[in-house]
């Protein structure tokens, strides 16, 4: 497998009105795999179309392994990319699907149709050459999808959403799939996905982008445990605002003083961001007053909604059996269980 | 409930294939008794069908006819299904504006279109019989327009084509191998409709001063209505032939699958 380094420089992608990439810079790894995650219209989408050659960026440059490919056709750039929509050619079968990339590259029939049964053997799939795509499931077509991005070893392989239009248990087998793949046959990967756990759960590191601009980009523990804006705070996993002040680099949070990692000001209101599971809910006495609205049993954990008396609503993760015996309408007191916390102004 | 459904519509389905069956085939059918007939014995047999053959021009026109035919066919296909794609991929309001392009040749008189054609053309090329499928073209514009539309908008187009290129084929191939085999039905319902105008077309082949078959059957009618007839009903053949070799170069593939 050739694989090789990715690296968008200064890309700018203008629709209309709309700045889709603003300045986008992106650098991803040999056999790395990165995620560009980010909310609908954010420019996820437009920078891996930039990458495959499908849109042509304003300005920037697209490199790979320090060549510019910025005005090669997105036929000459060998990129293997899937997509979110079912994209097999109806004409063909499964191998000839998978094929079809070499066949394109004039590789003979006998190899061509060798290497298609071993990639299909590879997703599990090689039992099934000689169907046609219709008779697959949505699974098996994204499966048989990935398989012909792979056929022709592409130096980038592009997911572009390629689960989401699938069932949640299949979402998960497929990605660990990709996944495997991905790291057996060492392919540079760019994955662009608006689901955080889908991100979280296959990526090396994840790029969080907004407004065309990329926020953040580091391993997902960093990303959730340090991120570096309140954007990425509160739209990468669940995020407390809680309402508080701020003096002298602490604020307080249900009475107790907590140093803050970012001041926006220097005193004054602000919320403090905290992650429910640094939140505990118990009878012990403390500042933290509270009446439980709801507790959702998720398992292992539970998750329980509370109420302070200034009104604002406070989620927390538990572990069940630390929280079996806590019940909706009961007074109780919060506690967070974090030095350090994130604040953003009002 | 379907079942009712489909019991219930069944009697006017039948009623209405009944009725274009007729339409079509008794007129068809009394040609050709008519083709027949021999006056002079009062019953029937084949002796227009071997005048007809005997005729030094036929093979001659129907030759003629056929190529020019097959032109007309190329010459659509390589103009409107690269166009087409390109509009079904391009979000500009082009789109209606070609749309409604498409159909003036339904409302401009042919007159007005041959003379236009004469006066625009370049000298060398009307002097020559292939200006004719050019005109055809433009005349089958409107058919031949609307069969690969259907076709192009009941496929994600943009998706293959995505698909395609970033596999490694360019637009050439694209359209080669993923587009035209998806829209089969509609390629071969254009090579039809095309096939089938361009070889009946009599009205601008006459104002243009070219003689073609269906000119040539005008002509022979005049002195032989009955042999006239009978080339008629073997001209009704040579489509049928054309198109059934058409379909079994570009086979249809067996998307029931081979499990």
């Amino acid at each position: 497998m050739s694989s090789k380094s990715l690296s968008l420089r200064n890309i700018s992608k203008r629709f209309g009105t709309v700045n889709a990439l603003d300045n986008f810079n992106l650098e991803v790894g040999v056999g790395e795999l990165v995620a560009l995650l980010g909310p609908s219209g954010c420019g996820k989408t437009t920078a891996l179309r930039v990458v495959a050659g499908l849109e042509q960026q304003d300005n920037g440059l697209v490199m790979v392994s320090g060549k510019d490919i910025s005005d090669m056709p997105a036929h000459q750039r060998n990129m293997g990319m899937v997509f979110q929509a079912y994209s097999l050619f109806p004409n063909l079968t499964v191998e000839e699907n998978v094929a079809f990339g070499l066949h394109m590259r004039k590789v003979n029939k006998h190899l061509r149709l060798k290497k298609a049964r071993e990639l299909l053997e590879l997703v599990g799939l090689d039992s099934h050459n000689k169907r046609f795509t219709h008779q697959l499931s949505g699974g098996q077509q994204q499966r048989v999808a990935l398989a012909r991005a792979l056929a022709f070893e592409p130096e980038i392989l592009l997911l572009d959403e390629p689960l989401s239009a699938l069932d949640a248990q299949v979402r998960v087998n497929l990605r660990e799939e990709i996944r495997r793949l991905q790291l057996s046959l060492g392919t540079t990967t760019l994955f662009v996905t608006h689901d955080q756990e889908e991100a979280m759960a296959v990526s090396d590191r994840v790029g969080v982008m907004n407004h065309g601009v990329l926020e953040q980009i580091d391993s997902p523990d960093t990303l959730y445990n340090k991120p570096s804006s309140t954007f990425v705070a509160s739209f990468v996993g669940t995020m407390n605002r809680i309402p508080t002040q701020i003096s002298n680099g602490m604020v307080e949070i249900f009475g107790i003083k907590v140093v803050a990692l970012r001041r926006g000001q220097e005193s004054g209101n602000v919320y403090a961001l905290v992650r429910p599971e640094s939140i505990d809910v118990s009878r012990v006495a403390g500042a933290g007053h509270a009446k439980i609205i709801t507790r959702s049993f998720m398992g292992a954990s539970s998750l329980i909604i509370c109420q302070t008396p200034d009104g604002s609503v406070i989620q927390a993760l538990m572990p069940s059996h630390y929280s079996g015996d806590l019940h909706p309408g009961e007074e109780v007191n919060l506690h967070v269980t974090l030095n350090e916390v994130l604040v953003s102004n009002v | 409930m379907a079942k009712a459904l489909r019991m219930k519509l069944l009697p006017p389905l039948a009623l209405t294939l009944l009725l274009l069956g007729l339409f079509v085939f008794v007129p068809m059918l009394s040609a050709f008794e008519y083709s027949i007939r021999t006056p002079a014995t009062g019953g029937y047999g084949w002796t227009h069908y071997h005048w007809a053959i005997s005729e030094e021009d036929f093979f001659h026109y129907i030759f003629r006819s056929t190529w020019l035919s097959g032109v007309t066919v190329l010459i659509t296909l390589l103009i409107l299904v690269p166009t087409l794609v390109w509009i079904h991929l391009s979000d500009s309001k082009i789109r209606g504006i070609i749309d409604g392009l498409s159909l003036l040749p339904l409302v401009i008189p042919v007159v007005a279109f041959a003379v236009g054609a004469q006066i625009s053309f370049p000298e060398f090329v009307q002097n020559t019989v292939l200006e004719l499928p050019f005109l055809y073209f433009v005349l089958a514009l409107p058919y031949a327009y609307r069969s690969l539309d259907i076709g192009l908008n009941s496929i994600p187009l943009k998706t293959l084509s995505e698909a395609a290129r970033s596999a490694g084929a360019n637009w050439l191939r694209t359209i080669i191998s993923v587009i035209i085999p998806v829209i089969r039905g509609s390629v071969m319902a254009t090579i039809a409709l095309t096939f089938a105008l361009s070889l009946g077309e009599y009205t601008l082949t006459v104002l243009l001063h070219w003689d073609t078959f269906p000119t040539w059957v005008t002509y022979v009618a005049q002195d032989n209505i009955l042999g006239a007839i009978a080339i008629s009903m073997m001209s009704l053949i040579i489509p049928f032939i054309i198109l059934t070799a058409v379909t079994l170069v570009i086979p249809e593939r067996n998307m029931q699958g081979r499990k």
